[in-house]
């Protein structure tokens, strides 16, 4: 009879380190459940700083990372892709949890669980990141993906359950998709770890081609219900539109940063072995992506929605870096991503300061018509809605133009020529819906009995927005920098 | 004088930013103040201007994104100097007469913003900076003719927005596509127009990037067909807005044209010059007959710069040492004279708030100032001998005249409807009797208006009569260009179609 040999590990051979990070907010989030059981009467920010301090120790932990190590029998890789992606995901969910501090009371914030469940959620995503097996991949997604419906549920408001249902349903019927792509790779290739998958598949140069390409289709699906590629987009505006806009915000940025990162591990085995195939799908896909959500965005008559359809049509941007493959590409995407970052941070937080909780006015919170004549109402407000509605548009020299000059550049090195001007007349189509709220602010006149906005602004949501501000106004001089950071991180793994 | 150039273009952005702390009711004499500064900072260049060197002078480079080869970096030739001053002046003498009341601050900041993206165009020499510049400068007209403009305004700031935008993001991917062709031939990425001087390119690759190119710079001029936003643009904008669009805005056009396709892509130049004298020729002939069918004063202004600005087309695809030269002289000229009219347009529709033709009649014998000074720039915007206008425009046709004769006749004909539609105009407007009871109490020019347009009358005539202090600095920088032409053509014929084009008849 065959006895099971113990199992005998040693803990260094586990390479604790690696999950520290992860570990860090963790922790957090069990403190903070655990002074909830002590004192219920706790107000909400104390929640947000205990949140805003672990996840600076998160980042310290992180930044003592200097090159590939791997963990946990090989399941955690902790690379340069996995070290930048989690630092941009943890600085932003900083920036966002800020947003909590609004002035209007709004049921979710009185939970604690919230913040324990955000802190649950970034976890999942430092997971998500860093890892190339795809069952942690699947378990860090489940993580945060299960956290964040329940954080869009918490928002009470009808249409708030129908986005968290929504959401929910759409990324029940993704995570199966992701099962049966990893099934499929697992059969064909006798792994689910991407680097073995890679190396097993060139060296049988892709046998059972179609079995390969059904797992790829899968795997798209998977990732484009996360990443909101076109034809898997079509929760995005109402999930953006039930949540807060602070959370809308972090919806368009963060999940989907942890979706590039797994789609740029996986796609890469394709796109390196330069299989026509993917590479067609892929083209399709992103232009469908570019285009489509622009043109639905033309038609939009709340500003939220409108952000929603464009940060979609932002992902297919982004999503052209992966299609490239080349190192400029991936630098592109993650640069590109950045200036993503502060900018729709801005518009989002601005929304957000501009929620009026009972407002009957208008039909939706952010309808055009409510921003009209805001330039003469508070023109500061009107600056810096303007800015940074300019910066979503690309007009140089503020934040997103740069990335979207090196992205564009990056398809042009590249070859795809076709590709660039498919992007230009794209950025073209979304100037003219930009400018249809800043037409709202600028030009026309004020709407008698209009409130005043700002009703949710405090000191902290409006220092986080005078600097992302800031950072739009003078990106230029933070992009060489951050090109130096982004290239060292990008190259020591190899992309 | 090291900063100099970067001193003219942050300076009026800067004191825009301070204007925001000037109470409305003294932001008219800051918006003065500084765009004088201003325009002397610009003379202070020209004095230290060496007019018999004609490469970039002032230069200045900072490295931005080293990595990929973008820099800050300015300098000024011969061919940039007067736009910019042009640029400084037409600013100032536009909030000189300015006679707007609503939102005054606000008005004269996005003014001085605007300053800054112009003057940066026009001394920006990293395709980037350039990019920035321009694209920086739809922002402030697109709030000037939106907030400011007649009734029709938000269409047409979209239109003016939009249709820019498209053209120069085409123009954007030609920019990207062309540091690429440096790095590969150098192993660095670079975006200065200085290194890009140095490759000769095959044809192929000049021909696709000319067309990119052109689809930025011929939406600005705006060559025909890509010139439907500019009525609606002047037609709506207000009256310093109209100033500044035809006086600078739609220069930039022709001077990335001059600055950009002719020595980056010479051989696709003279591939080009047939098609693109065969544009400006329509919109030479063409819109002369639309401004003639026009019954609004500002409508036969502004078709009539479509019709200018494909004369300086016609001038610059000569090719030759006279007909750019030639046509930057009638840059800066017809930016002097279009915005003398739109001011003086501007001057009646403040008094009578109508622009139409058929609304005025024997306004001459009411406004006798006002009438005379309309009849010199009038006579400077047909080209009449010893007024600035004819300068610019006898040149750009001699110009090409060597390359084609039959078509500089035709150009040469459409100057006479020119001067048809103009002085139909002007009779219409000046002469026979007062059809409108109302005009009979219209008061003549009064000093702020006689401010703003008698150095503008002044420059018509001075350089009109004696035009070498201009034409002399841009001539050397002209030829400069022609010669780094010949050099980097990439075939024998464009050398030697070029070299014919600037001999001189004795030589052959």
């Amino acid at each position: 009879m065959n006895e099971i040999t113990p199992i005998d590990i040693e803990f260094a051979s586990l390479n604790f380190t690696t999950i520290v990070p992860m570990l860090i907010a963790i922790v957090g989030a069990l403190l903070i459940l655990c002074i909830d059981l002590v004192n219920k009467k706790l107000d909400k920010s104390l929640y947000v700083m205990i949140t805003v301090l672990f996840l600076l120790i998160d980042l310290g932990a992180l930044a003592s990372f200097s090159s590939d190590v791997r963990g946990f029998f090989d399941l955690l890789l902790v690379d340069g892709i996995a070290i930048l992606s989690q630092g941009i995901i943890v600085i932003a969910s900083i920036f966002f949890v800020l947003t909590a501090m609004g002035k209007l009371r709004f049921q979710e914030y009185r939970y604690p669980e919230y913040f324990a469940l955000y802190l649950f959620m970034i976890a999942g995503f430092q997971f998500m990141v860093s890892s190339d097996s795809l069952i942690l991949i699947l378990v860090g997604l489940e993580t945060a993906s299960m956290a964040l419906y329940t954080i869009i549920a918490m928002h009470n408001r009808l249409n708030a359950l129908e986005a968290a249902i929504k959401y929910f349903t759409m990324g029940a019927l993704s995570t199966a998709f992701f099962a049966f792509g990893s099934l499929i790779f697992y059969a064909v290739t006798g792994t689910v770890e991407l680097g073995k998958i890679s190396e097993v598949l060139v060296a049988s140069s892709f046998e059972n081609y179609p079995l390969v390409l059904l797992g790829v289709i899968f795997m798209l699906g998977a990732l484009g219900f996360k990443l909101s590629l076109v034809p898997y987009h079509t929760w995005v505006a109402d999930v953006y539109e039930g949540s807060t806009a602070a959370l809308a915000g972090f919806l368009s940025i963060v999940p989907k940063l942890a979706g590039f990162v797994v789609a740029l591990r996986f796609f890469e085995i394709f796109i390196a072995a330069s299989d026509p195939f993917v590479e067609i799908i892929l083209y399709i896909t992103v232009v469908l992506t570019i285009t489509i959500p622009n043109i639905i965005a033309l038609l939009q008559k709340d500003i939220s929605r409108m952000l929603a359809y464009s940060s979609i049509s932002n992902a297919g941007f982004a999503m052209t870096a992966i299609l490239i493959g080349t190192t400029q590409a991936t630098q592109a995407l993650f640069l590109y991503w950045l200036m993503f970052l502060i900018t729709n941070l801005g518009a989002f937080s601005m929304l957000w300061i501009n929620r009026s909780k009972n407002s009957t006015n208008f039909s939706s919170d952010h309808t055009l018509e409510k921003y009209s004549g805001l330039i003469k109402r508070e023109p500061f407000t009107a600056l810096m809605m303007g800015l940074f509605l300019f910066s979503l548009a690309g007009i140089p020299p503020f934040a997103l133009f740069w990335g979207k000059l090196y992205l564009i550049g990056s398809a042009v090195n590249a070859g795809y020529i076709i590709l660039a001007l498919i992007m230009v007349i794209n950025s073209a189509i979304a100037g003219y819906y930009y400018l249809k709220p800043i037409v709202h602010i600028f030009l026309k006149e004020p709407e008698p009995n209009s409130e005043k906005l700002l009703e949710n602004a405090t000191v902290s949501i409006k220092g986080i927005i005078g600097f992302c501000g800031i950072l739009v106004i003078f990106s230029i001089l933070l992009i060489e920098p951050l090109l130096d950071i982004i290239s060292y991180y990008v190259q020591i793994s190899g992309y | 004088m090291e900063y100099i150039l970067s001193i003219l273009i942050f300076f009026p952005a800067f004191a825009g930013f301070i204007g925001f702390l000037v109470k409305e009711d003294s932001i008219k004499a800051y918006g003065i103040i500084v765009t004088a500064l201003q325009f002397i900072l610009s003379l202070i260049l020209w004095i230290n201007f060496d007019v018999n060197e004609a490469l970039m002078q002032f230069t200045q480079v900072i490295p931005l994104i080293s990595t990929y080869g973008i820099n800050y970096s300015v300098g000024v030739d011969g061919i940039s100097l007067f736009l910019v001053i042009m640029t400084t002046f037409m600013t100032m003498i536009s909030i000189i007469g300015l006679s707007e009341k609503r939102d005054l601050k606000n008005l004269i900041i996005t003014i001085l913003f605007l300053e800054m993206t112009m003057v940066g165009v026009f001394l920006a020499l990293d395709a980037i900076i350039f990019y920035a510049f321009w694209e920086l400068s739809l922002v402030p007209m697109l709030y000037i003719i939106g907030a400011w403009g007649g009734k029709l305004r938000i269409y047409a700031s979209i239109k003016f927005f939009l249709y820019t935008f498209l053209g120069s993001l085409i123009m954007l991917v030609g920019m990207l596509y062309l540091g690429y062709v440096y790095y590969l031939t150098t192993g660095v990425y670079s975006f200065s127009l200085e290194d890009w001087n140095m490759m000769i390119l095959p044809f192929d690759m000049q021909f696709w990037l000319f067309i990119a190119f052109f689809c930025g710079f011929a939406v600005k001029v705006p060559m025909f067909p890509f010139h439907t936003w500019l009525p609606y643009a002047h037609g709506q904008a207000p009256t310093i807005g109209s100033v500044i669009l035809a006086a600078v805005l739609l220069k930039m056009g022709t001077y990335g044209f001059v600055r950009f396709s002719l020595p980056l892509f010479p051989d696709a130049s003279v591939y080009f010059t047939i098609p693109m004298a065969i544009l400006a020729l329509i919109a030479i002939v063409y819109t002369a007959m639309v401004a003639y069918a026009q019954e609004d004063m500002k409508q036969v202004i502004a078709y009539s710069s479509v019709s200018h600005m494909g004369v300086i087309i016609l001038g610059i695809f000569a090719l030759n040492v006279e007909g750019i030269g030639g046509s930057i002289f009638l840059m800066i000229s017809h930016g002097i004279v279009s915005g003398a009219l739109f001011m003086l347009v501007g001057v009646v529709y403040d008094r009578t708030h109508t622009k139409l033709i058929k609304d005025y009649g024997g306004i001459a014998s009411i406004m006798p100032k006002y009438a005379t000074i309309f009849a010199i720039m009038l006579m400077a915007s047909i080209g009449l001998p010893l007024t600035i206008g004819f300068v610019g425009e006898f040149l750009s046709l001699l110009g090409f005249f060597k390359v084609s004769a039959t078509l500089t006749l035709i150009a040469g004909l459409t100057i006479i409807f020119g001067a048809v539609y103009m002085l139909t105009m002007y009779k219409k407007v000046f002469f026979g009797e007062v059809r409108n009871e109302k005009n009979k109490e219209l008061k003549d020019l009064n000093k702020r208006e006689l401010s703003a347009l008698i150095p503008l009358v002044a420059l018509v005539i001075i350089l009109g009569v004696y035009p070498k202090p201009i034409l002399t600095p841009v001539e050397n920088s002209v030829s400069a260009l022609v010669d780094l032409m010949k050099i980097k053509a990439a075939e024998d014929n464009t050398r030697l179609e070029i070299i014919d084009r600037n001999s001189i008849e004795g030589d052959k």
